[in-house]
């Protein structure tokens, strides 16, 4: 079928793009102007520790044999160890702490922006030029441009003196949490702590879900609305077909097509504004440890850390084609490149 | 009227000069205003420039002095020096020494609004002038290009983005001009430059560095420690937008800032359009294995992490060479190019596609025209509209972008004014009396990526009326930032 | 006339749109009825109102679009607008459907062909299971489409033009409706295609005694698949006419027009010809012939007076025209005063 086929040769070429993505880091970080053995010793290190250092982690070694050790050792999982943040660390064992956090953070983030953005964009494309549509329109158009740290700040400030400002304690309402800092998120099996965990998480996902969701309620409302108007739209009326059927078995699954690449878009979107986001929120999640990582020079962890999002995106990247294998069956029928 | 003989412009202008030559008038009122205002900046003492004249340059100052001056040189002519608006009122005298002795924030009121009427008035006569081009001197009566400007006449949205970015150019262009002080003297080297004011306590009138009196009139919460905006602090200085936590002028800060931005985003626009219209062209032309490696390489740039590879790469390159030009900007334009290319590829790739499977293209190919006069001639004029409309979200994107890098500190280098940075600094007076500090640069981003995008939309409704929302518009929102 | 009650039977049909500037008159005053196993032509140019009229019988016209209440559309000899929106959705697909200029567009394409027929098996003839599958399969092999079994599980872009057609058709079938309205149903296809959906069209109305209101811009395939023709122009039927009739007399010049148009028609070595200008758009009710500015016979009363439907010779009743010149056999002052006359009947009606 071509369409799987389709599916397959987009399989393929995600392999290219891995390679290349983990090279670029490598360059990136090895061969720029940072000198990981400086940022290791400090600046009161003496030659001989640093020369010592040089030697240990084969930085004398020449660049190519340095690229291809660095090469096996990700793609065989060998990810090294920390060298500043936490030395003799594995980073994969940084990686498994930090990344519960951000997950849990990511996985509201993409909840809040689905549940809300795309019913409100099918809503208001259903009913176009209505004031609910202006409200939804406008809002989506506004809270897409609102900076993800800048809508952080504010919150953060405003959540934290919530009852000096409005009268209104949002840290003491229905369950006790903090605004910022990372959630406790070993015991999500007791509901007290789970609702606890969810309410902590709101806020910061709320932000960091908030350009998806202005997107989905854009792009779904102008979906919705050129599958409205569509000719095979009109013509299963001319044959009778009820309202409700129409909207949705006809309308809805075309158009989910346009909203499948926003909705996987959002993990880019994620991954970059996790680092703002838990900067702010002063949560210790993946985003703030690659800031972290990266102005204290700890190249293994950037490294492994930006081979990690790179896998993420790639597999985001083929689940999206798997989206729309499955949702569109036209895929990979004309040229089907793209 | 239809005329079947061709006549070159020259005659066509020849044969009837009057709406050009009404046109040229207008210039000449315009250039006047300018001559006027150019001749007084240097009859009249240069106070700011002078002093700033003398001081030894820094070395990320002189690179924006260059940059800066040469943007800045043209724009002069409603120069803070006619209207100037920094003061002191010696009770029972009024103000002395602002523009005819009207209070600082009248004066500056009337500066700022000369200047957007200027402004305005240059947008026009270029509008009036393509206008009398099209009725009296164009050879063809008729062209796609007036279909598309037809369908912007109705365009409310696309209008409203249009004037705000024209605003935000005109902020950006003349920022020195626009700002109550300026950055030289007021954040940058505020110790180095003085004011004159009236100490009640004295009863005379005082000079006082800049830097000792911004000490005085901080924002930090409330407590008397915050001149909010359109008040005065105790120096007799109007702040429009109030002041930073350090004293600092706000507004200043944010008309020097959006000259950055600005500067950064154009920059970077070009440089990726640039690349992802010949990119695409090619590959339209050729198709095939050209098309797959464009393909692969556009993908895998894209699987990097835009904003992570920002932070990582401003970092790395934070102490060479190129992170000192423009302060920094031409660094982070050049990586906005590099990681952002592709959306722009993508986005013109399918259009240019599409022309090049039109037939028009085979015939161009079959008598032998050279590919490159193809793709120029045949394909470039059919993919620029698509591409004006993804340059003008990428934008808002880059801005947006630049803003969170400087947030954390990184991108372009302090004391250089970015708003991301104000943001920051007003972090903690968010709830407090200075929410200023934090809340109008953030407005003002969304305001005017909100105004790029409409215009966005609005090209979109004038090149292709029939398409709608594309999916690029995720990667144009600056990355997660 | 048979005293029994037409299948269609369209009245004053009057369809305006409103835009921001302006009131358009799409269909203004039309009349007309299409019998049982009849095939009413409608022929005109683009911007003539065709589709229009097509989209108010189906009860399609939507806001910023309205049918007028003077009209009156009889299916039946039930009046369709008084109809609720949710009795229309009854009559739509089950009495009357209609099939589309574009069969690709008009299939949904993320359904398989089996899927939309069934959809619509099931609404209309309450349908299910095996019975329901294999209703679907002998439609698709009902309306000439080989290997049914297998095709009925493809998707529509897996299908040629033809086939596309041809599925839209059973489609349309799946309804089992009395009257059928296509709407250019051959424009988009090949010469050869075409044939074979109109020899289609032909079977299927024998077979099941269908009314058929097929519309087209094309006179050659309006002389293959009409019975009677009403030709259109800004809105207004201005000749209407048995197909042969038509053909052999065409009296408005508006006609005569069209056909000179067709290439290879000029009987007796006229030359091949082109109506110049354009169709107007019309803002409200006619006050003086609007083909006159095209019209190449206009005198002074064409721009004066309203042109009302009449015999083209007196008698001839099933043979009328729109235009001042008609009926031929009288004085052209007397076919004035004629028009004139039923002018004023009209308006007091």
């Amino acid at each position: 079928m071509t369409r799987w086929r389709y599916f397959a040769r987009r399989l393929v070429l995600s392999i290219p793009i891995l390679i290349f993505g983990t090279t670029a880091t490598f360059w990136i970080i090895r061969a720029g102007p940072i000198d990981p053995a400086a940022a290791i010793i400090g600046p009161d290190g003496d030659q001989q520790a640093y020369q010592r250092i040089r030697d240990q982690l084969g930085l004398d070694e020449p660049l190519w044999q340095q690229y291809i050790d660095y090469m096996v050792g990700m793609f065989t999982g060998d990810f090294g160890q920390s060298w500043v943040l936490n030395p003799d660390t594995s980073t994969i064992v940084l990686l498994q702490q930090y990344a519960p956090r951000t997950m849990w953070l990511g996985f509201w983030s993409v909840l809040i922006a689905l549940f809300i953005g795309i019913p409100l964009g099918f809503y208001a494309g259903l009913n176009p030029n209505s004031w609910s549509d202006y409200v939804a329109s406008f809002g989506g158009i506004v809270w897409r441009a609102m900076p993800n740290f800048w809508l952080a700040v504010i919150l953060v400030s405003l959540l934290s003196q919530s009852q000096q400002l409005f009268g209104f304690s949002w840290q003491e309402w229905i369950v006790n949490v903090n605004v910022v800092t990372a959630p406790p998120l070993d015991n999500l099996g007791d509901p007290q702590e789970l609702l606890r965990a969810i309410k902590w998480t709101l806020p910061a996902a709320i932000v960091l879900g908030s350009s998806s969701m202005g997107n989905e309620m854009r792009i779904g409302r102008t979906a919705v609305l050129e599958t409205k108007n569509s000719n095979y739209v009109e013509a299963a009326k001319a044959r009778g077909i009820p309202g409700r059927s129409l909207v949705w078995k006809h309308v809805f699954r075309n158009a989910l097509v346009p909203l499948v690449p926003i909705i996987t878009g959002e993990a880019f979107l994620l991954i970059g504004g996790s680092v703002l986001v838990e900067t702010v929120f002063a949560i210790n999640g993946l985003g703030y440890l690659f800031f972290d990582a990266t102005i204290n020079g700890d190249l293994p962890l950037v490294g492994t850390l930006m081979f990690v999002f790179i896998l993420l995106i790639v597999i985001i990247n083929i689940v999206q084609d798997l989206m729309y294998t499955l949702i569109d069956p036209r895929v990979g029928y004309e040229g089907g490149d793209s | 009227m239809a005329t079947t003989v061709e006549t070159t412009f020259r005659e066509r202008l020849t044969r009837q000069p009057g709406p050009a030559t009404k046109w040229l008038g207008v210039l000449l009122v315009l250039v006047a205003l300018q001559f006027g205002a150019v001749m007084q900046t240097i009859m009249s003492t240069v106070p700011w420039g002078t002093i700033g004249g003398a001081l030894p340059a820094t070395a990320p100052w002189a690179a924006l002095a260059g940059v800066g001056d040469a943007l800045a040189d043209l724009p002069t002519l409603l120069a803070r020096d006619v209207i100037p608006n920094q003061g002191y009122q010696v009770p029972g005298e009024g103000w002395q020494g602002t523009f005819m002795g009207l209070s600082p924030a009248a004066a500056w009121g009337i500066r700022v609004s000369l200047v957007y009427l200027y402004s305005f008035g240059f947008v026009g006569w270029l509008g009036y002038g393509y206008l009398v081009f099209r009725r009296h001197y164009r050879a063809a009566d008729w062209t796609p290009y007036d279909d598309m400007l037809g369908r912007l006449d109705g365009h409310r949205w696309g209008q409203f983005g249009l004037v705000v970015v024209l605003m935000f150019i005109v902020m950006a262009l003349f920022a020195p001009t626009l700002g109550p002080t300026t950055v030289q003297s007021n954040i940058a080297e505020p110790f180095s430059h003085e004011l004159q004011y009236f100490d009640e306590n004295a009863g005379e009138v005082t000079t006082i560095l800049v830097g000792e009196a911004n000490l005085q009139s901080v924002s930090k919460g409330g407590g008397g420690r915050n001149v909010g905006p359109m008040q005065y602090d105790r120096y007799d200085r109007f702040h429009p937008f109030g002041t930073l936590p350090s004293g600092k002028d706000l507004f200043t800060f944010m008309v020097a800032g959006a000259r950055v931005s600005l500067f950064i985003g154009l920059l970077y626009i070009s440089l990726a359009a640039g690349l992802a219209v010949v990119l695409a062209l090619v590959t339209a032309y050729y198709k095939g294995l050209a098309d797959l490696t464009v393909v692969i390489a556009g993908d895998s740039v894209q699987a990097l992490p835009q904003l992570l590879v920002l932070i990582l790469l401003s970092f790395v390159l934070s102490d060479t060479w190129i992170a000192g030009i423009y302060n920094g900007g031409l660094l982070l334009a050049l990586i906005f190019a590099i990681t952002g290319w592709p959306y722009l590829w993508r986005a013109v790739r399918g259009p240019a596609l599409q022309v090049s499977n039109e037939e028009w293209i085979d015939a161009a190919k079959s008598f032998g025209q050279r590919p490159v006069t193809t793709m120029r001639k045949h394909m470039l004029p059919y993919v620029v509209g698509y591409l004006l409309i993804y340059a003008s979200l990428s934008l808002g994107g880059a801005i947006i972008g630049v803003a969170g890098l400087s947030f954390l500190g990184l991108g372009v280098n302090p004391p250089t004014p970015e708003w991301g940075r104000a943001v920051s600094a007003g972090q903690p007076y968010v709830a407090t009396a200075s929410w200023h500090i934090s809340l109008i640069p953030g407005i003002m981003v969304v305001i005017i990526v909100t105004a790029f995008n409409a215009l966005g939309d609005g090209i979109r409704d004038a090149v292709d009326p029939q398409s709608e929302a594309g999916s690029n518009e995720v990667a144009a929102g600056g990355g997660g930032a | 006339m048979s005293a029994e009650a037409p299948l269609l039977a369209v009245e004053n049909l009057r369809t305006e749109f409103y835009t921001d500037k302006e009131t358009v008159r799409a269909v203004d005053d039309v009349n007309f009825r299409i019998e049982r196993g009849e095939t009413l032509g409608i022929v005109g140019e683009s911007g003539s109102g065709k589709s229009v009229t097509a989209r108010s019988i189906m009860g399609l016209v939507e806001s910023p679009g309205n049918v007028l209440p003077e009209s009156s559309i009889r299916l039946d000899g039930e009046e369709l607008t008084e109809k609720s929106e949710s009795e229309y959705r009854g009559i739509r697909g089950s009495e009357v459907t209609m099939v589309f200029q574009d069969p690709l567009t008009s299939l949904n394409p993320v359904y398989t062909v089996g899927n939309q027929l069934k959809e619509t098996l099931r609404l209309h003839r309450d349908l299910d299971g095996q019975t329901l599958t294999d209703t679907a399969i002998g439609l698709l092999e009902d309306v000439g489409i080989p290997d049914a079994a297998r095709r009925i599980s493809e998707y529509p872009h897996e299908f040629s033009g033809g086939m596309q057609q041809r599925a839209v058709i059973a489609l349309a079938l799946a309804c089992d409706p009395e009257l059928l309205i296509c709407d250019e149903p051959t424009t988009a296809l090949d010469v050869t295609i075409q044939a074979q959906i109109l020899e289609l069209l032909a079977e299927i109305q024998v077979e099941r005694d269908i009314g058929i209101m097929f519309i087209t811009h094309d006179m050659g395939v309006i002389a293959e698949v009409a019975d009677r023709v009403a030709v259109m122009y800004a809105g207004e039927i201005v000749e209407s006419a048995p197909v042969r009739s038509l053909y052999s007399d065409p009296a408005h010049p508006y006609t005569n027009g069209l056909l000179d148009s067709i290439p290879g028609n000029q009987p007796g070595g006229r030359e091949l010809t082109t109506i110049e200008g354009e169709v107007p758009i019309p803002n409200g009710a006619a006050t003086h012939c609007r083909f006159a500015p095209r019209c190449p016979k206009a005198f002074e009363e064409c721009y004066e007076l309203a042109p009302e439907p009449l015999p083209t010779t007196a008698g001839k009743d099933d043979h009328t025209a729109a235009c001042l010149l008609f009926p031929e056999d009288m004085k052209r002052e007397d076919a004035v005063d004629e028009h004139r006359a039923a002018n004023t009947e009209g308006t007091d009606e």
